[in-house]
């Protein structure tokens, strides 16, 4: 079996560290990460607790694919309940942390209770440590990492913990391992800064072990074959989004006032692999995570004549750059088509561990509040916050990483920040997270899966993609999203990545992959659903309910100003009672017994 | 008639040689339908795009009764997912 059938629990108010057996009985009904943390956590924890006091928690969840060898097998989970939405929150990343965890011999690391001062968990298969961090307590992610990689003087400790944003309890700070890979979304980071505990440094020297090794050898040659399209991926990455999402006029622009951004030819790949005027060329290489065979990240550097860098050499070198949701946040959304500021804002995000999609929205939130006169320059401390600023955007990057004046405001969320200066409807957000790069007026699918999505506004928890590039038209959308909410949760679960479903593969590939992995029968929309649901009764019990499944004002009633959907608004009344139905919910958006006793949830 | 085009994505790749990064202008006989201009893209059959003309989807089955004009814009689309 692919599960190493133990868990890692680490009580941080006693400070003890225990091992105990996985539960087997839930890995089969739940199979790992997302899934599997989740039963635990709804397990073990008070939904309506304070998602920032000692009586949450914060589970790392691998999955039995991770670390196998398996195509894109380094995905891990950050389980908690989230400080931006009050939801569940479920933040997955690749990098090589989660393959290290699971090396390292356990399926989970459970973090419980809070340190009365600043620590961080040190890993090496069975010895497993609480260290005092006060070395590396207010510092960045990047400077924490090298400290400890100096300390350990071991090239292959992976580390995952957060910057200043995260101990100063911004909303959406995020767990960064390897620098520039992130458990991005919900402030998962603010759980950790709550509890005091810095990163996890972690080293693991065990393999990974499978039902079948030789049918799991055989399968992931052949499924590795299916992969196509891989070419355009390594080069352009996420960000050839840009131009679909542009074209098709569903590309967030100015805080949603727009679905087109006309700076787009500045942010799309070919800007970021032709030269500038100065001869510096924005992407340095691809990158890829662990086990994997595409390598969609991108590695870029900022021109260093640039204003934003000019002066310090600091941010010279190569790192994560932007991908296609990071430079319509930090782009797009904000009215900025510099691709050097975006680029240097998202260093700044990975460096302090901010989201950069919800510092994105909030920072157009802010400037849209500063457009009609809610807020000024006595306000945000003499910057002229008006879309399309790089210089605005850059400051205001680092004050949020650093709490400082306005920035603790932007470090609140979009929906804080527009409740605080009295304009609530201008916050693009669900259940309080900000958009992801997709607008639910020419993406009516999108828009319900971002209405339904149990962890806020999210383009990954859903694939309507194909359904909204092919109709605007609202027939079979509920059913698209329904459905594929089950098939990504399933994937989500098992330690994979989803973006080989966007190079050729189907879920008959990761099926095959999960079969032999773990020995069954696997069912995808079987196990999604009951994920889903589990997620959804979840957040019932933290106090959700269908008042929190619905859109901003500005997608329901302002029609989109161009494109395909140009004089649309987000049908979502229409298609809501239906999505109910299809989930075996009732009409208030809560499962029914049946559904429930179905799942084997009740 | 010349039209314009413009292919997104790895449908670049398609391009007639010397056009620029991503557009092209192809000739086009008066009174030709949308399906006469895509003819003239080396596009194999199974690579699946979606065809905008001056911001208006096209749905497939239209291909042969949309009449292209001189000022017409036609983008072409890969369906991709997000990231």
């Amino acid at each position: 079996m692919s599960w190493h059938k133990k868990i890692l629990r680490v009580n941080l108010t006693t400070g003890s560290c225990t091992t105990e057996p996985l539960n087997m009985e839930w890995a089969n009904a739940f199979l790992g990460s997302r899934g599997l943390a989740s039963k635990y956590l709804y397990e073990e924890m008070d939904p309506a607790a304070d998602a920032l006091s000692a009586d949450n928690k914060v589970i790392f969840a691998t999955g039995p694919l991770t670390g196998t060898m398996a195509s894109t097998g380094g995905r891990y989970t950050v389980v908690t309940k989230g400080p931006l939405t009050g939801a569940i929150a479920c933040s997955n990343s690749g990098g090589k942390f989660g393959g290290e965890l699971k090396m390292a011999g356990y399926d989970m690391l459970i973090l419980e209770g809070e340190s009365d001062k600043p620590v961080y968990l040190h890993i090496e298969d069975d010895k497993v440590e609480i260290c005092d961090a006060s070395e590396i307590w207010g510092k960045t992610v990047w400077e924490t990492e090298d400290i400890l990689a100096k300390k350990y003087s071991d090239p292959l400790m992976r580390f995952a913990g957060i910057g200043q944003a995260g101990e100063n309890l911004c909303r959406y700070a995020c767990v960064v391992n390897d620098k520039h890979r992130a458990a991005g979304r919900s402030g998962v980071g603010a759980v950790m800064g709550a509890k005091k505990i810095k990163t996890i440094a972690v080293r693991g020297t065990r393999g990974v072990s499978c039902a079948d090794p030789k049918a799991f050898y055989r399968i992931v040659n052949e499924v590795n074959a299916r992969m196509t399209d891989r070419d355009e991926m390594s080069r352009d990455g996420t960000l050839a989004m840009m131009d679909v999402t542009n074209g098709f006029g569903s590309l967030p622009t100015r805080n949603n006032r727009s679905v087109r951004f006309e700076g787009a030819n500045k942010l799309n790949p070919e800007a970021m692999h032709t030269p500038n005027e100065n001869g510096h060329t924005n992407i340095v290489t691809n990158g890829a995570c662990f086990g994997c065979t595409i390598g969609c990240g991108r590695i870029c550097k900022i021109d260093p004549k640039h204003f934003s860098v000019k002066d310090r050499p600091e941010y010279h070198g190569a790192s994560g750059g932007l991908e296609y949701e990071t430079a319509y946040a930090l782009g797009a959304a904000c009215g900025v088509d510099d691709i050097d500021a975006a680029t240097f804002a998202g260093f700044i995000c990975n460096e302090y561990g901010m989201d950069p999609i919800s510092l994105g929205g909030t920072i157009a939130a802010a400037m849209e509040l500063f457009d009609i006169g809610a807020i000024d320059e006595s306000t945000t401390g003499g910057i002229k916050l008006e879309f399309g600023s790089a210089e605005a955007l850059c400051q205001i990057a680092e004050m949020a990483g650093k709490g400082e004046g306005f920035g603790a405001d932007i470090a609140m969320g979009s929906k804080r920040l527009c409740e605080k200066y009295g304009h609530p409807d201008l916050s693009m957000t669900v259940k309080g997270q900000e958009f992801a790069a997709y607008d639910g007026r020419s993406m009516q699918g999108m828009g319900l899966a971002y209405a339904t999505s149990n962890r806020g506004a999210c383009h990954l928890r859903a694939d309507p993609y194909g359904h909204d590039f092919e109709t605007t038209e609202i027939a079979g959308k509920a059913k698209v999203v329904a459905e594929s909410q089950r098939d990504v949760a399933f994937i989500d679960s098992s330690g994979l990545c989803l973006f080989p479903g966007g190079c050729g593969w189907g879920m008959d590939d990761y099926v095959e992959l999960v079969n032999a992995a773990c020995k069954g029968n696997w069912d995808p929309q079987e196990t999604g659903e009951r994920i889903w649901n589990l997620e959804k009764l979840f957040n019932l019990k933290a106090g959700l309910g269908k008042k929190d499944d619905t859109l901003p004002k500005r997608i329901l009633t302002e029609p989109a100003d161009v494109g395909t959907g140009k004089g649309l608004v987000c049908r979502l009344d229409e298609m809501l009672p239906e999505y109910y139905q299809l989930n075996g919910w009732d009409a208030e958006g809560v499962p029914t017994k049946d559904t429930l006793k179905r799942l084997s949830l009740g | 008639m010349d039209i314009s085009v413009t292919l997104f994505g790895g449908l670049r790749h398609f391009l007639p040689a010397g056009s620029s990064f991503n557009k092209c202008s192809l000739p086009l006989g008066e009174g030709e339908h949308l399906d006469a201009l895509l003819a003239k893209l080396p596009i194999p059959a199974d690579k699946a795009y979606i065809v905008i003309v001056n911001d208006q989807k096209v749905a497939r089955e239209d291909y042969s009764d949309i009449i292209i004009k001189p000022d017409d814009h036609v983008v072409l689309l890969p369906p991709i997912k997000g990231g």
